[in-house]
């Protein structure tokens, strides 16, 4: 398979680290500046994602697309939010009061109602095909908006929860390991970042020198892609290795870590702030598990509320570092959640009739996209799936949704030929 | 046969010496044919690369691991002429070949991370069972026997999803990627229609999964719709477009029905398989498969797949794109091994040990002239990741004490080097299968420089490894000279040395910490990560 992409930034300001770049860089150079390509690129240009995933299925009617006084209701009230007319559930208080950043799609209908599947379609926005492996949202992210040469980790995925753990892992499929996600699964921290004690600073850098010097006489005369990979990953050793601090709470004032509070939800997130700040474009903070058969209310009670909590402690932080224009946050699951309550006041698996939101950058906030029929049970107006979802997701951090990727001869497009972007939620 | 051959190379004006004793040899008619389309494209091949590197590239593809510095010292001071083909029929006749060539094919062939047919290919490897034979047993496994009872999990892994099963056979075995025409027809092979997929699929619409069995039934259709909406009946059809009449089938009324429930309940409880149909469909895949002219898709794409698995790059790519519209760089060498492969009963190891004899197996990977030619002309060899596998034991050889695999005892050395070897595959876990167009991650670069397990295992000064032997030699150009040709299989540069010298001298304070990073600069090297 070959992989390419015309007029990349990334291949085009990373050609001195790649190995075999040859001669051809400066004459694009050249070109580059003037095309349509590159006005396009710097579009994307600072552009981060963070993706708040609410892994087993959050219920709509919880939290986005209340149905007050129904059968389907449930026992909690719809409230009134910043944006006239519009009303969430009376578990999110400090959103309502900031859902002028935020847009609202309450029509997804996304027709796979299993967690390992419903996972996949919503990381991939698309189903899977057995003979190509397809990038998941973060992989892409990576490579559309992250630098190859980056001293920051460029995907970032925490997931500490076991439960649904293994449907949410991210996969680079053909764009390739470079692609792949560091994935935190047991600390906050990722492994391998810090210098075992063994080893002084300057040892651990002039070995590293050493290495490079002998890897450097074997590469003439041998250039190749996979090679230059292998040099261009240990060149990114010691950059990722000065980033450890960022996964480093301790190092916000008291008074920030305090606005966060102390939920690992919460801790996480702060982190993935600071990587946002840092540079890091694609970060995902897992939340599990949200898959309440039995004890629906009880369950989303605690768990909205600090979501709730969490989500507008992040809006107002990245607004207060000017952050949030240029940062997409997203809250999204597998599915929704049964409208109708089953025996064990509890919601079951649901993909007909959902919601997910964005907010921030590329976003005209406090709009509602879509709507549900008065008991939730269907789409109403604006029925829209995964790969809507994602192609407005793309668009919002100014990605061309249409943008094809080449896997051989194959033209592979971004989301499935023929899909609409959500212009409605657009900025 | 042997007039098929012949007239292909008196096409080519070209008579090999080994015919005057009347047998063709691969080796000899693909370099002549990989040679006369050089000339006719202008094309100058790579000089053959040195004895230390022909023994580490063979080496490592046939048995999987590096040679160790006793191996590399008898090859290279060798003055045989024939050395190296009886280096190459010496690894060919060790079972660490088969298991790695098992451990090769069950990459291929299992769902990514899985090595359930893995030991039904060692031991097929083993029994030197034909290619053909494979995948009857792959696909049609007697149940009642115990050796393809196990090479049915490449149906069982499948059997949940035949959309995948499909296109797995037909990706694996014919070298061709229906999944396109799926939805549509082909576009961009316009031999491919949904009646190719829907046909290919009806082979196998009748498998089910009856606890640890696959079972088939003797009866069901399978219907598509066309993009215009349109509902057909599909018809078994092979990719060549031959479809497939069968005998009447009726569907069993509803107390049938209910009876074969009973049945297969009981079966799957008794853990006893279900019986094979009197009419499977799968089975006329066999038939169609193996027969005449539409044998071709099977011969070529495994023919096509070795090749690849020697050079880096195959006569066709993509490996699974085989159809007319994507022809091969070389068509009548591909005509003429998959000939050979039909021929001699679909051996894999008579076309690996030809392939492997070839001068242009033999060349440089090393190409200093201006423009290094593409690879599909064969004139300079690739450089190949490494398999977990091949990378794991390469660490773990290199890392070791050489000295320990050198002994009077034949036997006593041999159990030793089989022990580090089995060692491999617990490491093998820490790295990534390498796809076509694979990246080294960085997660590998950060394991290598800062993990304390992986250093603990490598870089111990203890006397069963490298640096235990290195602390007691003494003077620096040894240390430089013995771990250079533990790790890399050969004598060290001058340049190389210089650096490396230099970086000893400069910790003269702390040696045994200045030796431990210079093995982890040798064995994190592009060098040893790679196939070159």
């Amino acid at each position: 398979m070959t992989l390419q992409k015309s007029f990349s930034r990334r291949r085009f300001l990373g050609q001195s680290t790649l190995a075999g770049a040859g001669a051809a860089a400066s004459v694009m150079s050249l070109d580059i500046l003037k095309s349509e390509a590159f006005s396009k690129q710097l579009k994307q240009k600072g552009k981060r994602v963070l993706l708040l995933w609410l892994a087993g299925g959050v219920s709509q009617l919880e939290t986005f697309d209340p149905k007050p006084g129904r059968l389907t209701g449930g026992p909690f009230q719809a409230i009134q939010t910043a944006v006239p007319g519009v009303e969430i559930s009376e578990l999110m208080p400090k959103m309502a009061m900031r859902l002028k950043h935020t847009a609202i799609i309450r029509s997804l209908n996304t027709k796979i109602g299993d967690h390992g599947g419903g996972s996949r379609l919503m990381h991939l926005g698309r189903r899977d095909e057995p003979n190509l492996s397809y990038p998941d949202m973060g992989s892409v992210m990576a490579r559309e908006l992250g630098r190859l040469d980056s001293k920051v980790p460029d995907y970032v995925t925490f997931y500490t929860a076991t439960e649904g753990r293994g449907n949410a892992v991210g996969h680079p499929g053909f764009l390739g390991s470079r692609y792949a996600p560091m994935f935190l699964t047991t600390d906050n921290k990722p492994q391998n970042l810090r210098r075992l004690e063994t080893i002084s600073d300057l040892d651990h850098r002039e070995r590293a020198d050493l290495r490079r010097v002998l890897s450097a006489r074997f590469s003439q005369g041998r250039v190749s892609p996979v090679l230059g990979s292998h040099n261009v990953a240990y060149g990114r050793v010691r950059g990722l290795m000065s980033s450890e601090a960022l996964f480093d709470i301790t190092r916000e004032p008291k008074s920030i870590q305090d606005k966060y509070g102390p939920t690992l939800f919460a801790q996480q997130t702060l982190v993935a702030r600071r990587l946002i700040e840092a540079g890091t474009p694609f970060v995902k903070v897992s939340r599990a598990w949200w898959d309440s058969h039995g004890q629906n209310f009880e369950t989303h009670l605690e768990m909205v509320t600090e979501l709730d909590h969490v989500m507008s402690t992040l809006l107002d932080d990245l607004q207060e570092r000017g952050l949030l224009e240029d940062t997409l946050v997203i809250t999204l699951s597998e599915f929704g959640r049964t409208p109708t309550i089953n025996g064990s006041l509890g919601r079951d698996h649901f993909a007909r009739a959902w919601s997910a939101t964005l907010s921030g950058c590329g976003i005209r906030g406090g709009t509602v996209f879509g709507s549900t029929d008065e008991d939730g049970q269907h789409v109403k107006d604006g029925e829209v799936g995964a790969a809507e979802l994602f192609a407005t997701i793309y668009a919002a951090v100014g990605i061309d949704p249409h943008h094809e990727y080449y896997v051989g001869s194959r033209p592979v497009p971004l989301v499935d030929v023929g899909t609409e972007v959500i212009s409605e939620v657009l900025a | 046969m042997r007039l098929s051959q012949s007239i292909i190379l008196l096409a080519l004006g070209f008579v090999p010496l080994s015919m005057v004793h009347g047998e063709t040899l691969i080796q000899d008619v693909v370099d002549s044919l990989l040679d006369a389309k050089m000339q006719q494209v202008n094309i100058t091949a790579a000089p053959v690369a040195d004895d230390y590197n022909i023994l580490r590239r063979t080496t490592l593809d046939l048995i999987g691991r590096i040679p160790t510095s006793a191996e590399v010292d008898r090859y290279v001071t060798s003055e045989d002429s024939d050395k190296r083909e009886q280096m190459v029929d010496q690894l060919l006749q060790s079972p660490a070949y088969q298991k790695h060539l098992a451990y090769d094919l069950n990459l291929l062939l299992s769902p990514a991370g899985n090595n359930e047919l893995q030991s039904y290919l060692e031991l097929a490897v083993t029994q030197r069972r034909g290619w053909d034979q494979m995948f009857r047993a792959m696909l049609l496994g007697d149940y009642e026997d115990e050796l393809e009872r196990q090479a049915m999990k490449f149906v069982k892994l499948r059997v949940k999803d035949l959309d995948n099963l499909t296109n797995a056979t037909s990706s694996l075995f014919f070298g061709v990627n229906i999944s396109c025409a799926k939805c549509h027809d082909h576009p961009l092979v316009i031999e491919w229609t949904q009646a190719h997929f829907y046909g290919m699929k009806s082979f196998f619409n009748r498998l089910f999964e009856n606890g640890d069995f696959v079972g088939e039934r003797e009866y069901g259709a399978l219907k598509y719709q066309t993009t215009d909406g349109e509902q057909l009946d599909a018809q078994m059809m092979f990719l060549s477009g031959k479809a497939i009449e069968e005998p009447q089938w009726t569907s069993p009324d509803a107390e049938k029905q209910k009876a074969e429930k009973k049945q297969l309940e009981q079966l799957a409880k008794d853990k006893q398989p279900v019986p094979v149909p009197q009419y499977s469909r799968r089975a006329q895949l066999l038939d169609i498969a193996l027969r005449g002219d539409d044998r071709s898709y099977f011969s070529k794409s495994i023919v096509n797949r070795l090749w690849y698995r020697t050079f880096g790059y195959g006569l066709v790519m993509p490996l699974d794109q085989m159809h007319p519209s994507n022809p091969a760089s070389h068509p009548k060498l591909l005509d003429f091994l998959a000939q050979d492969m039909s021929d001699h009963g679909y051996d894999l190891t008579r076309l690996i040990r030809g392939l492997v004899l070839t001068q242009a197996y033999a060349r440089s990977s090393r190409y200093d002239g201006e423009t290094r030619p593409p690879q599909m002309w064969f004139a300079v060899a690739n450089v190949k990741p490494l398999t977990p596998q091949q990378y794991a034991a390469a660490l773990l050889f290199g890392a070791r004490n050489p000295s320990q695999f050198v002994s009077e005892d034949v036997v006593k050395a041999q159990a030793e080097i089989d022990s580090v070897h089995a060692q491999a595959r617990t490491l093998a876990v820490k790295f990534d299968v390498p796809s076509d167009e694979f990246q080294v991650s960085v997660d590998e670069a950060l394991l290598f420089s800062n993990d304390a397990a992986l250093e603990k295992d490598l870089l111990a000064n203890r006397e069963d490894r490298l640096i235990g032997e290195l602390m007691i030699l003494s003077t620096d150009a040894e240390v430089v000279a013995t771990a250079s040709k533990s790790i890399m299989n050969r004598p060290v540069t001058k340049q190389e040395q210089r650096v490396m010298m230099k970086y000893l001298k400069h910790r003269k304070d702390r040696r045994e910490a200045a030796v431990i990073q210079l093995v982890w600069a040798l064995l994190t090297s592009s060098e040893v990560r790679f196939n070159y």
